[in-house]
């Protein structure tokens, strides 16, 4: 079996106190390195360890909450080294089992429209919408065109957390196809409930109203958390997104996002789900064929 | 002569607003439960009322100075 | 039904216990009793189980009615308490009738008066516990601070309380000193400071800010340099950003270069900010009883001594439940 090394500098092992144990993969972002902490942090979840509190995968990095009364971080350490040679180095016939959610998203809707107009002042171009401006720096003649990068190839969730149920989304593109934005100049205070946003290179849906400081695109009809769990997706957890999902944000009309409102409003709405496998070797190598493949089960 | 004390730790202020006119001046006569002071702390605006109906005689801090809990913010005559 | 009348629900007082495990994952911090020394001994005191909830109390404490005779106590941040007007001990175990009224005085030493009541505060369990988690409106009475009215259920005491009058010894009580030392472990995203700049850190007296709560404390009285560099892909543009990763609980960041903060028990999971360090878990509780104005000092200690540091408080709480049942006998 030929292992196609993933070409990352070593990881870098750090104490977060006695409670926390941080390991760097890169400090850049990467499919290579989220990949590998999912890699690594799924086979920690299937050891079950005693000790272990919370495994949090992040986008280039992950950390682990333990109880240093019942594990020594320092043995945790030498356990996780240990993982990264078995489990982090994603030979080419290493699956990632996952799902494949349709997202649907209006795009310059009037209710970020209106937040983000509020909030000018905070923004590096007061001229421009966040999506006129985000489409000038990223080289798309327009807006339109802007969106139809977003649509067209799937997002992998890289991490969850800031607040409950906020998945980071990278999208599984090359490199030099990755949309980047910075984030607000200083951050806005209000932030509307499922508004979708993009700040670096990483896309979100926002789980609740507050601060933010991410562009907005644009708004989701559908919850990403649901405190009382009353929509069926929510029986198991108040998220919906899990790190390695594969969403696929798609542009949706008035009309499409009123009716899913409904939907949502009286508890029938459910995700359109579907079981996928694919392949991080292939993912790399050929990003296109498998995205076009990952699209066609979603929609079968 | 007596003293209105502070019972949280915070920034301390005058007025309802930077615009707004003070709460008192030295020298008014207010009413207990009149809000005379707020004090910022953890992100919240915390109105010190009075106590009971007194004379302000003298205001020891001016906006946006720290106060500590039980540091002396006013004395007070009764009227 | 057993309640606790809220009379008055003092600047911010949450239902807490020992915190919500294994949601930090989706982006839900744990929550729970700052000072938690301090809470286990209120809970020691009453006779609680140790994971039972109790009241957390921010500078200016609640007024409570109780509505049947239970087991009372006061501990944490130093402060004058009163029953029906009556001072009344602190780390001390009480015992109030129907009718009786818990006030508070302000706090003298400290920020953070803890109560517990024989029982314990019987809200129901979300997600394995009882702690509130004021952000998203979670946990405890309604997922959010006390107010004048409510109505807290009480559990059912179990086993027996120490009898009224018990204290707890001087040596076993929280302590409140002039500068509070927080023990410390450098590390996570600390090589964006310069050498300079950590060596500073350590060295200058902090003043805790107005922005000081649950979430987090915010810091003046120094500046820290980052090491320049071309920000790697994703981190964004500003030098204090690295691509968004997890925080630890107690770990220290830096956003704008002057005003360092530490996450506390309902921060943040993650995010975008170079994280330097982190504060040991067991000086989570000195940090909950340092206030706005006060200052603490950072100082630098190894894994293995922050280990060694549960084991101590360990040993001290067990001393102190030690010293309030043996006066049972």
């Amino acid at each position: 079996m030929s292992a196609s090394e993933v070409r990352l500098p070593p990881a870098r092992y750090e104490h977060g106190g006695d409670e926390f144990v941080f390991v760097e993969l890169d400090q850049e972002m990467s499919l290579e390195a989220n990949l590998k902490a999912m890699a690594i942090t799924g086979a920690l979840r299937r050891e079950d360890i005693d000790g272990i509190i919370d495994i949090c995968p992040s986008n280039a990095s992950y950390l682990i909450r333990l109880d240093p009364d019942r594990l020594h971080p320092a043995d945790l350490v030498d356990h996780l080294r240990a993982l990264e040679h078995s489990a982090g180095q994603l030979p080419d016939d290493h699956a990632v089992r996952t799902r494949i959610v349709d997202v649907p998203v209006l795009f310059d809707d009037p209710w970020t429209r209106e937040t983000l107009l509020k909030f000018r002042d905070r923004h590096q171009d007061p001229s421009a919408t966040d999506l006129e401006y985000a489409a000038r720096i990223n080289g798309f003649t327009d807006v339109r065109a802007l969106i139809d990068a977003i649509t067209s190839a799937p997002f992998l969730v890289t991490m969850l957390g800031f607040v409950p149920g906020l998945p980071f989304c990278y999208q599984m593109v090359p490199r030099e196809r990755q949309i980047e934005v910075p984030k607000y100049v200083r951050p806005r205070t209000d932030t509307p409930e499922r508004a979708f946003g993009y700040g670096g290179a990483f896309a979100v849906v926002y789980p609740v109203r507050g601060a933010g400081g991410y562009q907005l695109f644009g708004i989701a009809p559908a919850p990403v958390f649901d405190l009382a769990q009353r929509l069926p997706d929510f029986a198991d957890d108040i998220a919906f997104p899990r790190p390695s999902d594969v969403l696929r944000y798609r542009a949706v009309d008035r009309d499409e996002y009123d009716r899913t409102r409904t939907e949502v409003e009286s508890g029938q709405f459910r995700y359109r789900t579907r079981e996928v496998e694919f392949l991080p070797a292939e993912l790399l190598a050929d990003p296109d064929a498998v995205n076009t493949r990952l699209l066609e089960v979603l929609y079968r | 002569m007596s003293t209105v004390e502070a019972h949280v730790p915070g920034v301390f202020y005058r007025r309802p607003s930077p615009d707004a006119a003070p709460f008192i001046e030295a020298g008014s006569v207010v009413e207990a439960g009149q809000t005379i002071a707020l004090i910022e702390i953890m992100k919240t605006f915390n109105e010190v009322k009075a106590d009971k109906s007194c004379r302000v005689s003298k205001i020891l801090l001016d906006d946006g100075d720290e106060v500590d809990v039980g540091q002396t913010m006013f004395e007070v005559d009764e009227p | 039904m057993n309640e606790l009348i809220v009379r008055s629900g003092g600047l911010s007082t949450t239902v807490q216990d020992t915190g919500r495990d294994g949601q930090y994952a989706i982006g839900m911090p744990p929550s729970g009793a700052m000072d938690q020394y301090s809470f286990a001994v209120a809970n020691a005191l009453v006779g609680n189980p140790p994971g039972a909830a109790a009241l957390e109390a921010t500078y200016l404490g609640p007024e409570l009615e109780f509505t049947d005779p239970r087991s009372v106590a006061v501990t944490g941040a130093d402060c004058d308490v009163a029953i029906n007007g009556e001072p009344a001990p602190t780390w001390a175990a009480l015992r109030v009738s129907a009718g009786d009224v818990l006030s508070f005085g302000q706090v003298r030493g400290g920020a953070r008066p803890y109560v517990a009541v024989g029982g314990g505060i019987d809200v129901p369990l979300y997600l394995g516990s009882r702690s509130t988690y004021l952000l998203t409106g979670i946990g405890g009475f309604h997922g959010r601070a006390l107010a004048g009215g409510d109505r807290l259920p009480l559990g059912e005491p179990v086993g027996e309380a120490p009898v009224a009058g018990t204290e707890v010894p001087g040596e076993l009580r929280a302590e409140f000193p002039d500068v509070t030392e927080l023990r410390f472990v450098a590390g996570l995203c600390a090589y964006r400071l310069t050498e300079r700049a950590l060596a500073s850190f350590v060295e200058v007296e902090w003043k805790v800010t107005k922005d000081a709560d649950r979430v987090g404390y915010r810091l003046r009285g120094g500046s820290l340099e980052f090491v320049e560099r071309e920000q790697p892909f994703g981190a964004g543009r500003d030098q204090a950003n690295v691509v968004d990763l997890g925080y630890p609980v107690g770990s220290v960041q830096v956003p704008g270069g002057d005003e360092p903060i530490v996450l506390l028990n309902d921060a943040v999971t993650g995010g975008g900010y170079a994280t330097i360090g982190t504060v040991i878990s067991v000086d989570r509780d000195r940090m909950a009883q340092a206030r706005t104005g006060g200052r603490v000092r950072f100082a630098p200690v190894d894994v293995e001594t922050a280990v060694a540091a549960r084991r101590e408080r360990r040993v001290r709480l067990d001393k102190a439940r030690a010293a309030v049942s043996a006066e049972q006998r």
